[in-house]
């Protein structure tokens, strides 16, 4: 199972991230956060090539122009935090649906990998990651992952601590 | 007198088809709205027609990012078709969501090379910008769309991902001096905009370009919602009975004749 995450280049506008910090700020929820960066993560599982998923990051989910791509082999540990209770100064919010609702974006990424030309059964599930940089707590983070960047009823996070 | 044929291509997500339909049909011409699956199955019916239009809507839900899956999917799946459509001079029009899809499957702003070299991004804001903004048209472009418009007029706007990013400013610079340049947000007086008058934070302000030869256009704006006055929030007219966005279409149909 791979994880391919888009990220906006540096030398362009994170629109959604600066958005979310700024939801951050003025929710008052916490004025520790100095920087959000925001990634779109796709799970893809099937029988997949390296390069199959190469094409697929670089051809169909991400923007030549604009954006990059990460290929990582995704996890399988379901815990929710990895956090403790001490301050970091950088983290990761990771939001994807829970099992069992309908991920439309998915049905549509897998039509769109059929497209190019890639005739395989895949399962693909779709998630977001935010890095956030300050200073940073599991308290300050899960109330920002439960208050701004997901919808605990349909969605689950689980947070990270990052280099 | 011949009768222009038009193709209006659509797929899941489309909205802007019809409206679309209704300015190329007062323009005089005749309409078939096609679903790009039809198309697929029928692959030279595309070369038919004189005129292929790109509408506007939310294809695929906007999925991964707007216009990216049709663009995909008309790349792989009918590439050499549109491509000879394009070359042959017969215009094309990319209406917001049919911009990115010209833009992403590299039809615009090099038509020859059909490789994606700018994009449409995220709005500064980062939110669904809807509003009437004004247009500066830039006189001296080649487009066969825009021919007869004063230097500024008034259309609308709708849409989450209309920044125009070209890749470099080599590309930007020749775009300019190409007269590529079709439309620029403006305000009212053809002075340069702030937010929200400029809605997304475009590259030079640009709101639409056309390839060198200036057959295909492709614009965020929508020609098609400005057919009439009554369609405008005061009521304006083009000083005819119709709308900016008429003769738009009719410049298209009128250079097909």
């Amino acid at each position: 199972m791979f994880g391919i995450e888009i990220f906006t280049k540096t030398k362009y506008k994170d629109s959604r991230g600066e958005h979310v910090l700024s939801d951050i700020n003025s929710s008052g929820v916490s004025k520790g956060v100095k920087k959000v960066k925001y990634c779109s993560l796709y799970i893809v599982d099937g029988n997949l090539s390296l390069n199959e998923i190469r094409m697929i990051a670089s051809c169909l989910l991400s923007d030549n122009i604009t954006e990059g791509y990460k290929i990582t082999k995704y996890g399988s540990k379901n815990s929710k935090s990895y956090l403790n209770n001490i301050f970091v100064s950088k983290a990761m919010i990771e939001v994807v649906y829970k099992k069992g609702v309908t991920d439309t974006v998915s049905s549509s990424v897998v039509k769109a990998v059929k497209d190019l030309g890639i005739n395989k059964d895949i399962k693909v599930k779709t998630g977001h990651r935010y890095y956030l940089s300050g200073k940073l707590s599991k308290t300050i983070l899960d109330t920002i992952a439960c208050k701004l960047l997901s919808n605990t009823l349909i969605q689950e996070y689980k947070i990270k601590s990052v280099k | 007198m011949k009768k222009v044929k038009v193709l209006i291509l659509r797929t899941a997500g489309t909205n802007c088809d019809l409206e679309t339909q209704n300015a190329f049909e007062l323009c005089g011409a005749s309409v078939e709205r096609l679903h790009i699956n039809f198309l697929v199955n029928n692959k030279n019916k595309i070369l038919d027609y004189d005129i292929l239009a790109f509408p506007g809507g939310f294809s695929y839900g906007d999925d991964i990012a707007s216009g990216k899956i049709l663009a995909n999917e008309i790349k792989n799946k009918l590439g050499s078709q549109v491509k000879k459509f394009a070359l042959s001079s017969r215009p094309i029009i990319g209406i917001c969501n049919g911009f990115q899809v010209l833009v992403k499957m590299g039809l615009l702003p090099e038509s020859e090379l059909c490789d994606q070299k700018s994009t449409l991004s995220y709005n500064d804001s980062n939110k669904f910008e809807c509003r009437w903004v004004y247009l500066k048209t830039e006189q001296k472009s080649s487009c066969i769309w825009t021919k007869n418009l004063p230097s500024v007029i008034n259309l609308p706007v709708a849409h989450s991902e209309g920044k125009f990013i070209p890749k470099d400013k080599e590309l930007l610079s020749k775009l300019n001096k190409g007269n590529q340049v079709v439309f620029r947000y403006s305000t009212k007086d053809g002075k340069e905009p702030k937010y929200p008058l400029c809605p997304n934070g475009s590259a030079e302000n640009i709101a639409g370009i056309c390839n060198k030869k200036g057959n295909i256009f492709g614009l965020m704006p929508h020609p098609e919602r400005y057919i009439f006055p009554l369609q405008h929030p005061r009521r304006e007219s083009s000083g005819s009975e119709y709308g900016w966005g008429k003769i738009i279409f009719q410049n298209a149909v009128n250079a097909v004749k």
